[in-house]
C-alpha cells in the first residue's frame, strides 16, 4: 500500500516536471484526503440512506443525470434531459425515455448499457430487498431497455415531474453483471459487491473498511482520459464536526471536510489559520415558525389546537403575524447561531432559484416602527404593562421548539425583539426525540402544537417542491381523527390553496410549475401560517491547495470530483 | 487447578447464556430503530420494507434463537473453515450481519482488532510499565517530592477526561507544532523503516492519552500494595537477614505487592478489547470502541449484541484468568 | 551464669538512643511533628545474659528493639555492638554486621515471606553471607529445623501451611541460621497458646545455653520475664523507668511505675497474694506525639511532686546495678 502510494507520488512528481503546465493528466495530482466525520458504512446507496454512504459511493456510482450547484438538472451519462418539448417525456406524462451517451464503460471495461439501468430499477423495486431509495421509484410501472442505449421508464400515473429514477446521487445505476445475484433477500449477503461496487465514475474502490475508511483509485476506464487529476482518494470517517474542520483548516492533514456543524465563531477562528476555506451551499432547509391558526387554550380539552376548537384568538389576524415577522432581525439570528451555514429568507421554498419567490422580501430587514404601526392600525393598543391588547385579548404567546443550544439562543433573541412591539412571549423547549418523535400519546410533539407558535427546520428532497407543498392542504391537518399524522402543523386551510395545488400536480414543465409553486409559497407566508426565518445550508471546508470544489446541496457534494485538482 | 478451571468454565456457560439473553432483550426493548437514521423524507412504507428485510418482523424469541445459532454454530464453523480450508456441510451458512454495513459482524470486528490492539493494548502495556516503577518508588519514598508529584500527576490522569487530554495534545502537537498527525491512518501498512516511523508517530498521541489514564490507576494500586507490604514484618526479617536493600525491595516487597496488581491488570484486559470509545473517536482510530458507538447510535442490534456479548465472554474469561493467576502467584491460595 | 555475665564486658551498649517518627499531615503531607516513640535510652546488655524489657503496650518496646538492630534508623544516640558503633554504619558495613544480631518477631505469621518456602527463607541469608554448596546449605537448613524441633521434610512447605507455634519455631530457626550473638526476641510468645508458650520459652533457653546467645527479651508478661530474664528494664512512654537485676527489681522496685506494674501481677505464694496491695493507675497514657514536659509519668504518678511537672528526672544508678529515673527514688 505504502509502496504503491510512494510510487504514485514519484510518478506524479515526474509527470509534473515533464508536463510543465501542459494539459492535466490523469492521476497527476497524487492523493486527495477527504474527511467525513460520519464514516461510510456501505458503498451501495440502495442499502443505506445515509448522506455519508450516498456521497461516498458517488465517487464510483453515477446517475443518468444530476443536479448542478443551482439545482438545474444536467445530463451526465445521457445525451440530454428528456422533456415534453424534446419528446423525451410523453404528452400524457406517463413515460420518460433516456438516451445513453455512446462509449461509456464500467470500470471493469465492459460497456454501460440500458440493461444495467433497467436492472437497477428492478433491484431497487424488489420489495424483499428493503431498498432505501425506493421512494425515487414510486409509481414506476416498468423500466425497459429499448435498445442498448435507450431506456424507457413507464409510470402508472401521469408524472409531471418524472425525474425520480436515475437522477441525483440517490438514484445511481448499478452494474447488472455484478449485482444480478444480489436481488431481493440476497441483497445484504453480497458484501463484496456492496463494498466494492463497479461504477462508471472517476474512481474505483481499492480498499474498504466499513465505518472507517475507503481508499479509491482513479478509474482507468473513465470517459475523460485526462481526469480525474488525483490518483487516489483516502476517504476517512470518524470523529466529530469540529475535529474534521480542524484537520483541514488548522492541521492541514486533510483536503476536504464535510458537514461542519460547528459554532460559527469557532469555525471562523479556525479559518483564520489560513490553511483552507469554508464553502457553503444552500438547499431547501428552512428554519421557520409554524403559526397555530387554531386555539391552543388548554381549557378546550380534547378540542385544543384542532379546527373544532375554533380559530386562534389573534394569530389569524394577518396584521399580527406580519408585525411579528417584521419585528425579527434575521441578520442577527444568522450571525449568532448559523454563520456561513445560514442566510436570511422570507420563503418556505427558498430554492432552487427558479422556485424562490421575491414577493415577501419585505421581511428581510427588521422594521420595528412599521410593525408597531401595523398593530396600532389594527387596533392592538398597549395596556398598562406595555403588552398590546384588543377586546380583552392580550398578545401573549407560548413559543416552543426543540432543545438545542442554537434554538434556545434564537428563542431568547426573538423574545426580546417581540417585546419591542408589545408582544409577550413565554419560551418552552422540548427534547428533540420527544418533539420530533411523533408519539400520538405525548402532548409535546410538534404535530400536536399545544402552543401558539413553534420553530423547527424542514426541507424537501431534490428540487421539486410538489410533495412538500402538499403538506399545507386542509386534508393534512393533524387531528385526533388521523392520529395526529399530517404535515399541516399550522392547521391552515384554504380552498384556494388546495385548488392551486391540484393545478400544480397536473402541470408539466419547470417554468410553469415554478410559477404555481411560488404562488403557493406566498399564500402561506401572507396568511402568516408560516414565518420563514433562516435558509440553512451545508458548510464544508477545503484546503487552499484544492481547486475545483463546487459546493452542491442538490446532489452529492462530490458531484464534480473528477474536476478537482491541486493548485499552488 | 485444572478441575477448578474446568468447573469454572462449565459454570460460565449458563452465566453467559443468561447474559446474552439479557443483552438481546435490553437491545430489543430499547427505543432505537434501525430506520431512525434514514432521512425524514423517506416514506413510511419504504421504512416498513427495510424493517422487514432486516428480519424485524419476526418475533423476539425467534430472532434471539437465530442469533444464538449464528453465534455459536455458524460463526465458529466459518472460522474453522477459514483456518483449515475444509468445507463443512454446504458451507453456506447465514452469518450475523450488521444492519448498517450489511456485512458479517465478525469480519468487521476482525478488521478492527489490529488498531485497537495496537493503540489500546499498547497504551495498557505502556501504562503498566510506567505505573509499576512509579508505584514502587512512590511507596518506597513515601511523601517525598517524587511521591507528591506522582500523586498529583495520577490524580490529574484519572480525573481529567481523555477527550480533554486528547484535544490538548492535538492542539499542541498537531496544530501548533505540527509534529504528529491528529488522525490515525488505518490503511497504513508497516513495510519499511519510514512506514514504521509513521506508525509510531500516529500511535504516540492516542497511546499516551490512554497510557496516562491507565498508568494513573495502576500506579495507585501499585503504591498502595507496596505500602501494605513495606510495613510487614517479613520485610524487616529480610533486612535483619542482611539482604541487600535492592533484594529486599525487588524480591521480597515487589513480588508480594505485584500479586494484587497483576490481578487488577488481568481484570482490565477486556477493556482493551472494548477499545476506548472516546479516544478512538478523537484520533479517529476507528477500532472496536468506535464500532460499538456507531452501532449504538444506529441501533445496529446484531452488531451491538455481538460486540457486547464478546466483551461479556472476555470479562468472564479474564476473571477466571485473574483467579488462576492469583493461585499461581500466591502460594496461600489453593483451589480444589 | 549470672555471675559469669556480670564479669564480662557488655555486648551491646546503648547510649542516649532515640527514635522519633515524623507525623505527616495536610494536602501535601508535610511533616508537622514527631512521635517520640523511644527517647534517650541508655543501658547495657551483657554478654550471655537475657535482658527483659517490659512496659505497657505502645510504650516503645518494639521500636527500641528494632532501632537497636538498625531495622529503624536511630534519630540520635549510639548503639555500640561488640565495640563498634553501628548507629553510624551504613549500607554494606551494616549489612556485614547483620548476621551477628537477629530478631524474633511478635507475629510469627507476618514475619515470614508468604511467597517463599521455609527452606528458601532460612537459606536466603546463607547465600548472602556465606558460600556454602547446595548440599551444605540443605544440610544446614535441616540442621536448623532439627534444632528447633521440626521435621526436616518441612523445608519445601510455605509458611501458611504451619501452625502458629511451628511458625514461631521457623522464625527462630531463621534467626539462628547465621549463628548470631545477639537476638532481640520481640514478644516471641505473645501470639501463641499458653501450652506452646512454655515449649518456645524452653527452646529459647535451651538454645541460649547451647549457643551462648545474648537475648533482649521484650514482653509485657511480667511473670514470664521474671522466669527468663537475668536483668529487667521497665519502659514508660518511650523512656526507661528502671533497670535492675531481676531479684532487685521484683523485690525492691524503686520507680512508682514499676511498683504499679508489679502490684498488678498475681503472686504464686497465697500469703503474699493475700496482702498484695494493688496500685491502680489513674488516667490514660499520654500520646507519645505530645508527651508531658517533666517526668513522663507525672500525669499518672501517685506520688508526683511539683518538680516532676517541669524537670525531667535523671537516669541514675541509685544503687549498684540498679538504675532508675525518678526524683523521689532514694
Ligand atoms: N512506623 C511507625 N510510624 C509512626 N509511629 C510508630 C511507628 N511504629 C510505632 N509507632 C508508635 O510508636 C509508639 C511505640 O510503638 P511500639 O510498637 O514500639 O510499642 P510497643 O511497646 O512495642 O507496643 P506493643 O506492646 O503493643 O507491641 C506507639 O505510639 C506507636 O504508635
Ligand atoms: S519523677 Fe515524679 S512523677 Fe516521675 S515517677 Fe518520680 S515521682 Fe513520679
Ligand atoms: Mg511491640
Amino acid at each position: 500500500m505504502i509502496k504503491s502510494r510512494k510510487l504514485m507520488l514519484a510518478t506524479a512528481a515526474a509527470l509534473a516536471l515533464s508536463a510543465t503546465g501542459a494539459a492535466a493528466e490523469r492521476g497527476a495530482d497524487g492523493q486527495l484526503n477527504i474527511l467525513y466525520w460520519q464514516a461510510v458504512s456501505v458503498l451501495n446507496p440502495f442499502l443505506s440512506g445515509g448522506t455519508k454512504d450516498v456521497e461516498g459511493s458517488s465517487l464510483v456510482l453515477e446517475p443518468l443525470a444530476r443536479y448542478d450547484e443551482t439545482g438545474t438538472m444536467v445530463p451526465w451519462l445521457v445525451e440530454d434531459i428528456p422533456t415534453v418539448e424534446n419528446g423525451g417525456v410523453s404528452e400524457d406524462l406517463t413515460t420518460i425515455t433516456w438516451k445513453i451517451k455512446d462509449g461509456i464503460k464500467w470500470s471493469d471495461g465492459t460497456p454501460f448499457t440500458a440493461e444495467d439501468v433497467a436492472f437497477t430499477a428492478a433491484y431497487c423495486m424488489d420489495e424483499s430487498g428493503g431498498c432505501q431509495q425506493a421512494a425515487n421509484f414510486s409509481d414506476v410501472a416498468s423500466v425497459e431497455a429499448v435498445d442498448p442505449l435507450t431506456v424507457k421508464v413507464t409510470f402508472a400515473v401521469p408524472k409531471p415531474f418524472p425525474y425520480g429514477p436515475f437522477v441525483g446521487a440517490q438514484s445511481p445505476v448499478l452494474q447488472k453483471a455484478q449485482f444480478q445475484d444480489c436481488m431481493g433477500a440476497a441483497a445484504p449477503t453480497c458484501t463484496e459487491a456492496n463494498f466494492h461496487p463497479i461504477g462508471t465514475g472517476p474512481f474505483v474502490v481499492q480498499d474498504f473498511k466499513a465505518n472507517d475508511v475507503v481508499v479509491f483509485a482513479a478509474n482507468p476506464e473513465f470517459r475523460d482520459p485526462e481526469k480525474p487529476a488525483f490518483s487516489t482518494v483516502v476517504f476517512k470517517g470518524g470523529g466529530d464536526a469540529a475535529s474534521a474542520a480542524r484537520s483541514v483548516l488548522e492541521t492541514g492533514e486533510f483536503d476536504y471536510a464535510w458537514n461542519l456543524q460547528v459554532e460559527p465563531e469557532i469555525l471562523s477562528q479556525m479559518e483564520a489559520a489560513g490553511r483552507g476555506e469554508l464553502v457553503s451551499a444552500f438547499g431547501t432547509s428552512v428554519e421557520r415558525f409554524e403559526v397555530n391558526m387554531t386555539d391552543p387554550d388548554p381549557a378546550l380539552g380534547d378540542k385544543r389546537s384542532t379546527v373544532e376548537g375554533g380559530p386562534h384568538p389573534f394569530l389569524t389576524d394577518p396584521a399580527v403575524t406580519k408585525a411579528l415577522s417584521l419585528a425579527i432581525d434575521r441578520e442577527i439570528l444568522v450571525e449568532a447561531g448559523y454563520g456561513a451555514a445560514g442566510q436570511v429568507t422570507c420563503n418556505l421554498v427558498p430554492a432552487p432559484e427558479a422556485y424562490a419567490s421575491t414577493a415577501n422580501d419585505w421581511c428581510k430587514t427588521q422594521d420595528i416602527e412599521a410593525a408597531n404601526k401595523l398593530l396600532d392600525d389594527a387596533g392592538w393598543v398597549a395596556g398598562s404593562d406595555g403588552i398590546r391588547e384588543k377586546d380583552g385579548v392580550r398578545l401573549s404567546m407560548l413559543y416552543q421548539t426543540s432543545t438545542n443550544s442554537v434554538r434556545q439562543g434564537t428563542q431568547a433573541l426573538i423574545k426580546q425583539m417581540w417585546s419591542e412591539i408589545g408582544v409577550e412571549t413565554e419560551l418552552r423547549n422540548v427534547d428533540a426525540s420527544v418533539f420530533f418523535g411523533g408519539d400520538p400519546a405525548s402532548p409535546d410533539t410538534f404535530q400536536k402544537l399545544y402552543a401558539d407558535v413553534e420553530m423547527f427546520t424542514n426541507n424537501f428532497d431534490g428540487t421539486d417542491p410538489q410533495s412538500y407543498l402538499a403538506s399545507w392542504r386542509c386534508s393534512e391537518i393533524p387531528s385526533p381523527k388521523n392520529n395526529w399524522l399530517g404535515g399541516n402543523n399550522p392547521r391552515y386551510c384554504s380552498e384556494e390553496y388546495d385548488a392551486l395545488f391540484e393545478e400544480l400536480s397536473k402541470t408539466a414543465g419547470i417554468e410553469q410549475r415554478a410559477v404555481i409553486a411560488k404562488q403557493l409559497n406566498d399564500m402561506l407566508v401572507e396568511a402568516g401560517a408560516i414565518i420563514p426565518l433562516i435558509h440553512r445550508g451545508g458548510v464544508s471546508a477545503h484546503a487552499n491547495s484544492l481547486g475545483g470544489v463546487v459546493m452542491n446541496e442538490w446532489d452529492s457534494e462530490l458531484w464534480n470530483i473528477a474536476d478537482w485538482h491541486r493548485v499552488e | 487447578m485444572l478441575t477448578f478451571t474446568i468447573r469454572r468454565l462449565l459454570l460460565a456457560i449458563p452465566t453467559l447464556l443468561a447474559i446474552s439473553f439479557i443483552i438481546f432483550a435490553i437491545l430489543d426493548l430499547s427505543p432505537g430503530d434501525p430506520t431512525s437514521q434514514i432521512p425524514l423524507t423517506v416514506p413510511p412504507e419504504v421504512r416498513e420494507h427495510i424493517r422487514t428485510s432486516l428480519g424485524l418482523d419476526e418475533p423476539f424469541i425467534v430472532r434471539y434463537l437465530l442469533w444464538l445459532k449464528q453465534f455459536f454454530i455458524n460463526e465458529p464453523l466459518n472460522i474453522l473453515e477459514e483456518w483449515t480450508g475444509y468445507t463443512f456441510g454446504d458451507g453456506d451458512r447465514l452469518r450475523i450481519s450488521s444492519w448498517a454495513t450489511r456485512s458479517p459482524v465478525v469480519d468487521l470486528i476482525v478488521e478492527r482488532l489490529p488498531q485497537t490492539l495496537w493503540v489500546v493494548g499498547m497504551s495498557y502495556v505502556v501504562g503498566a510499565l510506567i505505573a509499576i516503577p512509579i508505584g514502587v518508588i512512590s511507596a518506597y519514598k513515601q511523601y517525598s517530592w517524587f511521591d507528591q508529584v506522582g500523586t498529583f500527576v495520577s490524580m490529574i490522569g484519572f480525573s481529567v477526561p481523555t477527550f480533554f487530554t486528547g484535544l490538548l495534545l492535538i492542539v499542541i502537537f498537531a496544530v501548533n507544532l505540527q509534529w504528529l498527525p491528529s488522525i490515525y491512518d488505518t490503511t497504513l501498512r508497516v513495510t519499511d523503516w519510514s512506514s514504521f516511523v509513521a506508525q509510531i508517530k500516529q500511535m504516540i498521541m492516542p497511546t499516551m492519552v490512554l497510557a496516562l489514564y491507565n498508568a494513573s490507576q495502576i500506579s495507585r494500586f501499585m503504591r498502595a500494595s507496596m505500602l501494605d507490604n513495606l510495613n510487614q514484618d517479613y520485610v524487616r526479617t529480610a533486612r535483619a537477614k542482611g539482604m541487600k536493600e535492592k533484594t529486599v525491595v525487588l524480591v521480597h516487597v515487589l513480588r508480594n505487592s505485584l500479586i494484587p496488581v497483576v490481578t487488577v491488570i488481568a481484570l482490565g484486559v477486556p477493556q482493551v478489547f472494548g477499545g476506548a470509545i472516546i479516544t478512538e473517536q478523537i484520533f479517529k482510530v476507528n477500532g472496536l470502541g468506535q464500532l460499538l458507538i456507531i452501532g449504538i447510535q444506529g441501533a445496529d442490534i446484531p452488531l451491538v449484541q455481538t460486540l457486547t456479548f464478546i466483551f461479556a465472554v472476555l470479562i468472564v474469561l479474564f476473571n477466571l484468568v485473574a483467579d488462576i493467576l492469583y493461585g499461581v502467584l500466591d502460594p496461600r491460595i489453593r483451589y480444589d | 551464669m549470672l555471675d559469669a555475665a556480670t564479669e564480662s564486658a557488655p555486648l551491646v551498649r546503648i547510649q542516649g538512643l532515640s527514635k522519633h517518627f515524623p507525623i505527616h499531615a495536610g494536602l501535601i503531607r508535610r511533616q508537622v511533628g514527631v512521635i517520640s516513640a523511644v527517647d534517650r535510652l541508655t543501658f547495657d546488655i551483657r554478654r550471655g545474659e537475657t535482658l527483659g524489657l517490659v512496659g505497657e503496650s505502645g510504650c516503645g518496646k518494639s521500636t527500641a528493639g528494632r532501632t537497636i538492630l538498625r531495622l529503624y534508623e536511630a534519630t540520635e544516640g549510639a548503639i555500640i555492638f561488640d565495640g563498634t558503633d553501628i548507629a553510624g554504619l551504613s549500607g554494606e558495613q551494616l549489612r556485614r554486621m547483620r548476621p551477628r544480631m537477629q530478631m524474633i518477631f511478635q507475629d510469627p505469621q507476618a514475619c515470614l515471606n508468604p511467597r517463599m518456602t521455609v527452606g528458601q527463607i532460612i537459606a536466603e541469608p546463607l547465600d548472602e553471607h556465606g558460600s556454602l554448596s547446595r548440599a551444605d546449605k540443605r544440610a544446614r537448613v535441616e540442621e536448623l529445623l532439627d534444632a528447633v524441633g521440626m521435621n526436616k521434610g518441612f523445608a519445601n512447605r510455605y509458611p501458611h501451611e504451619f501452625s502458629g507455634g511451628q511458625r514461631q519455631r521457623i522464625g527462630i530457626a531463621r534467626a539462628l541460621a547465621l549463628d548470631p550473638d545477639f537476638i532481640v526476641c520481640d514478644e516471641p510468645i505473645a501470639a501463641l497458646d499458653v501450652s506452646i508458650q512454655a515449649q518456645v520459652v524452653n527452646l529459647l533457653e535451651d538454645l541460649q545455653e547451647r549457643l551462648g546467645l545474648t537475648y533482649l527479651f521484650i514482653s509485657h508478661d511480667l511473670s514470664m520475664v521474671r522466669h527468663i530474664a537475668d536483668r529487667v528494664a521497665v519502659m514508660y512512654l518511650g523512656k526507661m523507668a528502671e533497670l535492675a537485676s531481676r531479684d532487685a527489681l521484683y523485690h525492691e522496685p524503686l520507680h512508682p511505675y514499676t511498683r504499679a506494674l508489679l502490684s498488678a501481677v498475681p503472686v504464686a505464694d497465697p500469703k503474699i497474694e493475700a496482702t498484695r496491695k494493688r496500685v491502680i493507675l489513674q488516667g490514660d497514657v499520654p500520646s507519645p506525639a505530645n508527651p508531658p514536659k517533666g517526668c513522663r509519668f507525672c500525669t499518672r504518678c501517685p506520688i508526683a511532686v511539683d518538680k516532676c511537672q517541669w524537670e525531667v528526672p535523671e537516669w541514675r544508678e541509685a544503687r549498684p546495678g540498679h538504675f532508675v529515673a525518678c526524683h523521689l527514688a532514694e
